[in-house]
């Protein structure tokens, strides 16, 4: 059967992307940003996931004011990194596992989460810097991904609670899976930052750390976290937090705390990432 | 577990008692609308440059406001915001402008581009304060 292994959170800074794609990661105002990946870079090195489901959102690049999908599930064969205004990332194309997508999407549909449907997508960074910031920069990425966008850009974005069953959702989905694939779940987005208006570069170190020691230590407080806390404490682009929500409801009630990473700036953004392990 | 549902019009009034901040609720996504959508063209190259070749004509192409041209035009991103764009479309544009989003965002503060990057060097603008309208806290 297929077992959650691991939860994986971390930010989608563009910035950490371009960095990586010139080979400045070794600058001085960059290597403090990076240094807190290594272990996880080695750690992945030794778990081997075959499949990670990626939780991230789409930043006007898939989804235009057309189409805004609460919850969409990725259930294409490959994806394509996006062109977001400066040419795609030069990354490979990320293989999806439409098996296992569809198999996601139509328990989760079942246990009474409407997934939207996703065949055809190209990802932006909100997907792939995850990607390099734990594989580096692969020939071809090391494990297939099943994409999970959420949308946090055009309110309301869904609400923490719901982000948490739905990662409960998932991982009843993954354990009704017949293969033997070991999964795991990332979430991906903020840490404190806002990136518009007078306001912008709002950063608030003491809450996320807090919001970091709780998806160990009490969970069920963030996932009541209101809309309205995240835009005061961490800024209006802190919101993309609730997504880390989803990974932390798919590990089950406890967990054990491997690795965590926090850097101010990279950027706009504070940097948070922190490696979870579901205890039986 | 449903945790229980907040009233529509509160969540919404709290969401513009934030200082110097326009969350991007439905009513600013439908009076952005073309706005969003002309910025979204230009992730294809070609409609980069042509937008760079005659900027006006390119905006004229699509139906929005006198004022969402001008805004466009002026690369005022405050501007741009108070008529209904949102950042991640806007970012479009200072990205066809290979500006990159600390520069255009620092743009947005009244600061200098090295004092508003020396203030993120030092840990960012603390929420202290700028909590609320309101009641600042």
């Amino acid at each position: 059967m297929a077992r959650i292994t691991a939860g994986v959170g971390a930010s989608h800074i563009p910035a950490l992307g371009a960095t990586i794609d010139h080979g400045k990661t070794g600058e001085p105002y960059w290597a403090p940003a990076f240094a807190g990946f290594d272990w996880t870079r080695a750690w992945e090195e030794a778990q081997k996931p075959d499949v990670v489901i990626l939780v991230f959102n789409d930043h006007a690049t898939a989804f235009d004011m057309n189409f805004i999908p609460t919850f969409a599930i990725g259930c294409a064969e490959r994806y394509a990194a996006a062109d977001e205004g400066w040419g795609p990332r030069k990354v490979p194309d990320v293989i999806g596992d439409a098996d296992l997508a569809w198999h996601i999407a139509q328990s989760c549909i079942l246990d009474e989460f409407d997934m939207t449907i996703v065949n055809k997508m190209d990802v932006d960074h909100g997907l792939t810097v995850p990607l390099s910031l734990m594989f580096n920069q692969p020939e071809a990425w090391p494990c297939k991904v099943v994409p999970l966008a959420v949308n946090v850009v055009t309110y309301p974005p869904p609400t923490g609670n719901r982000c948490y069953a739905l990662g409960e959702a998932i991982a009843r989905a993954v354990a009704s899976y017949p293969e033997d694939l070991n999964v795991q779940v990332w979430g991906t987005g903020g840490m404190s930052h806002q990136l518009q208006g007078p306001r912008a570069g709002l950063i608030n170190q003491e809450w996320d750390q807090r919001f970091l020691d709780d998806l160990t230590a009490d969970p069920q407080r963030l996932r009541h976290i209101p809309h309205i806390e995240y835009l005061r404490e961490t800024g209006s682009e802190g919101i993309e937090m609730v997504m880390w929500l989803i990974m932390r409801g798919a590990l089950g009630a406890n967990v054990r705390e491997l690795h965590r990473h926090y850097h101010v700036p990279a950027s706009n953004t504070a940097v948070g990432h922190i490696v979870l392990e579901p205890i039986a | 577990m449903i945790a229980d549902k907040q009233d529509i019009h509160e969540y919404l009034e709290e969401l513009e008692d934030i200082p110097g901040t326009r969350v991007f609720t439905a009513a600013r996504a439908r009076q952005g609308y073309w706005l969003n959508q002309f910025c979204m063209t230009l992730m294809k190259a070609e409609n980069r440059r042509r937008f760079k070749a005659d900027e006006r004509a390119y905006l004229d192409e699509w139906p929005m406001t006198e004022v969402q041209k001008q805004a466009v035009l002026d690369r005022d991103y405050n501007a741009a915001l108070e008529q209904g764009g949102n950042i991640y479309f806007l970012a479009k544009v200072f990205f066809t402008d290979e500006v990159s989003f600390l520069q255009a965002v620092g743009t947005m503060t009244g600061m200098s581009q090295p004092d508003y990057q020396a203030m993120m060097i030092a840990g960012g603008r603390s929420p202290v304060g700028l909590r609320s309208k309101k009641d600042p806290y």
